[in-house]
């Protein structure tokens, strides 16, 4: 893990909201490698490089995580909170992206350390919108941490 | 036994005590009176006995006709006393009638002496035996007289006694009573204490624990009188508390069972059922999108109403958790400024769409002690509302301020808008209920449902006055008003 990749992980488990990202990105023209995980422990086993992953060992981290809520196994502040606790991947940016906007999640969140929480539209242009607007500033104007803060 | 049959018993033997106290005084008093009155008597009669003495011995002396007819008359003045004489006791009456016997035995005697010759005149030997005899006769009337001295003696013995004994009697009557009203009072005393005060102990010590939430406490006193009915009465007071505290207690957990089923249920609602809107949404537009040039106009049309349905259901939804919220928000009472939410919602509105033209009229210092967050949602429902049915108004004007009625400040908010008829003002407050046609007026019709909520939420109350074509005034009351 010397370098950073401009890779971004989609932490997602329902295809169509897959589907429908992938498509939002490409909308909004960003071309980065976006890798998906279907629920929380696969999320974690990419990052780590552990189980399924075990030959990403010494591969670059994603620059950007967008994490939903509701995952199976692990939901996704689950994840977050594995992360944070993480010297590797304690300061990567992390975007939550779901469907709720319940006061609890928001807090929830935020408290244990996301980086933005964007809400799901129902309609597809204003999500488009939103992704164009998360890729230009995440993958863009954003500067990156510096890896492996000790 | 009751307290107060006790109380009236204890009343009851001390007056009978004092009443016998008294009766006793009366009676030794009459008893001292009566003896008193036998001793004047006996007294008298010692003094008729001497002087009867006196007369015979000075008849005996010199045969004078006056001390025979003195002695005629104190013997009948002594018999008249004798029989004067009260008569009370075997021994007294005893003693008077020996006194009878001996007052005639003595008048006959005398008689005798009287009759008797004379010595004078007489032979030496008859002049001898007539002394001798005259010797005899007076020897026994003195003895008698002698023993009838003694007997008025007696008699004034026994008065004295009677007087001495019926003194005592009321000493120790006396002291009888005052140590029954003694027992009567110490007793009563002690009662008290056992069965009143220390009970009243235990019954305050019992309120105060019941007040500080211990609802086991059991008083349990077993007695039979007023404290153990109230004792029986306070168990059964707490026991019945305890009821339905627990009741209170069960209603509160079912209440907040259902309340974590309703957060669940909200949870789930916003996280699932809008996924497959979005999908609907979403595919629709990628349908157009890829296709656009396969598909003709209907079919274009088919997907747009695909995904205005859907966003419009996304937006239902919202609002249902809006709802939902607003009915689980804790409240946090504080002042708060209705003028400057109303004002900044006004230029929110006015902002938002520039080109309309609306005469805003605020009452400045519209106070009210409510929670901030759900009052603005409320004020941003009403105003919104009353922005959107004035949109086809000539010269709209919508106004928020208070009026006084029955020495409550009651809030409004007013417009000159389309208004409706009040057959339907029920329905206003219900959720999804509308009053005018989507493509008229664009809404979902839950947002004076969570209006009315808000409002009672705070104890208060809504409620609405409007005329069609004319306008509505929505009225508002909260349970505490501010300054």
């Amino acid at each position: 893990m010397s370098e950073m990749s401009k890779d971004i992980l989609l932490v997602e488990d329902n295809p169509d909201d897959v589907t429908l990202t992938l498509r939002a990105f490409k909308r909004s023209h960003v071309m980065n490698t976006i890798t998906v995980a279907r629920d929380g422990i696969e999320a974690l086993d990419f990052l780590f490089a552990r189980g399924a992953y075990e030959d990403r060992a010494g591969a670059p981290l994603p620059t950007l995580i967008i994490l939903d809520l509701k995952l199976p196994k692990l939901d996704g502040l689950g994840v977050l909170k594995a992360l944070r606790a993480d010297r590797r991947t304690r300061l990567l940016p992390v975007v939550i992206l779901t469907s709720s906007k319940e006061e609890q999640d928001l807090i929830s969140g935020y408290s244990l350390g996301a980086n933005s929480y964007v809400r799901k539209p129902v309609d597809f242009a204003e999500f488009v919108e939103a992704v164009k607007v998360l890729g230009i500033y995440w993958l863009m104007m954003n500067q990156s941490p510096p890896e492996a803060v000790p | 036994m009751k307290i107060s049959t006790k109380g009236r018993l204890a009343t009851t033997t001390a007056l009978a005590t004092i009443g016998l106290i008294a009766g006793m005084i009366w009676w030794a008093n009459q008893e001292v009176e009566d003896a008193s009155a036998s001793r004047r008597l006996t007294t008298e009669l010692t003094r008729g006995l001497t002087e009867l003495r006196l007369v015979t011995f000075e008849y005996m002396l010199r045969r004078h006709e006056r001390p025979r007819e003195q002695e005629r008359e104190v013997s009948a003045r002594l018999d008249h006393l004798i029989e004067a004489i009260p008569v009370s006791g075997a021994g007294q009456s005893e003693v008077v009638a020996h006194l009878r016997e001996q007052s005639v035995a003595a008048h006959r005697l005398f008689e005798e002496l009287v009759d008797a010759p004379v010595a004078d005149g007489a032979t030496a030997a008859d002049a001898a035996s007539i002394r001798r005899f005259e010797d005899q006769l007076s020897s026994r009337l003195l003895i008698l007289q002698q023993e009838s001295l003694a007997d008025a003696f007696r008699l004034t013995d026994f008065s004295t006694e009677r007087i001495t004994a019926a003194q005592q009697r009321v000493v120790i009557v006396i002291l009888a009573g005052l140590a029954l009203i003694a027992l009567t009072t110490g007793g009563g005393a002690w009662l008290i204490n056992r069965n009143v005060l220390a009970p009243i102990g235990k019954l305050e010590q019992a309120t105060r624990e019941v007040a500080a939430g211990n609802w086991n406490y059991k008083l349990a006193i077993a007695s039979n009188d007023e404290i153990g009915e109230m004792s029986r009465n306070f168990d059964a007071m707490t026991q019945s508390l305890r009821m339905s505290f627990a009741q209170i207690e069960r209603s509160n957990q079912e209440l907040a069972a259902l309340n974590q089923e309703i957060e669940a249920f909200s949870y789930s609602v916003s996280h699932d059922l809008r996924g497959p809107l979005r999908s609907m949404d979403g595919f629709s537009l990628a349908l157009i999108e890829d296709y656009g040039d396969k598909l003709d106009d209907e079919a274009k049309d088919s997907l747009q109403r695909i995904r205005a349905a859907s966003q419009r259901m996304g937006r239902l939804i919202d609002e249902l958790l809006g709802l939902s919220r607003v009915t689980r928000a804790e409240l946090t009472l504080k002042p708060v400024n209705l003028s400057e939410i109303a004002r900044e919602i006004a230029d929110s509105l006015a902002q938002q769409q520039p080109a309309r033209v609306v005469q805003w009229d605020i009452e400045q210092g519209l106070t009210v002690r409510a929670d901030k967050a759900l009052m603005q949602i409320a004020m941003q429902n009403l105003l919104e509302n009353a922005w959107k049915f004035t949109s086809k108004t000539d010269n709209p004007v919508i106004r928020v301020g208070a009026v006084e009625h029955n020495g409550q400040k009651e809030c409004f908010v007013a417009d000159n808008g389309v208004g409706f008829e009040m057959a339907y003002a029920d329905r206003l407050f219900g959720a999804f209920q509308r009053l005018h046609h989507e493509s008229e007026f664009p809404g979902t019709g839950i947002g004076l449902a969570i209006v009315q909520r808000i409002f009672r939420r705070h104890e208060g109350k809504i409620w609405v006055q409007a005329k069609p074509g004319l306008g509505a005034t929505f009225f508002f009351r909260l349970k505490e008003q501010g300054q």
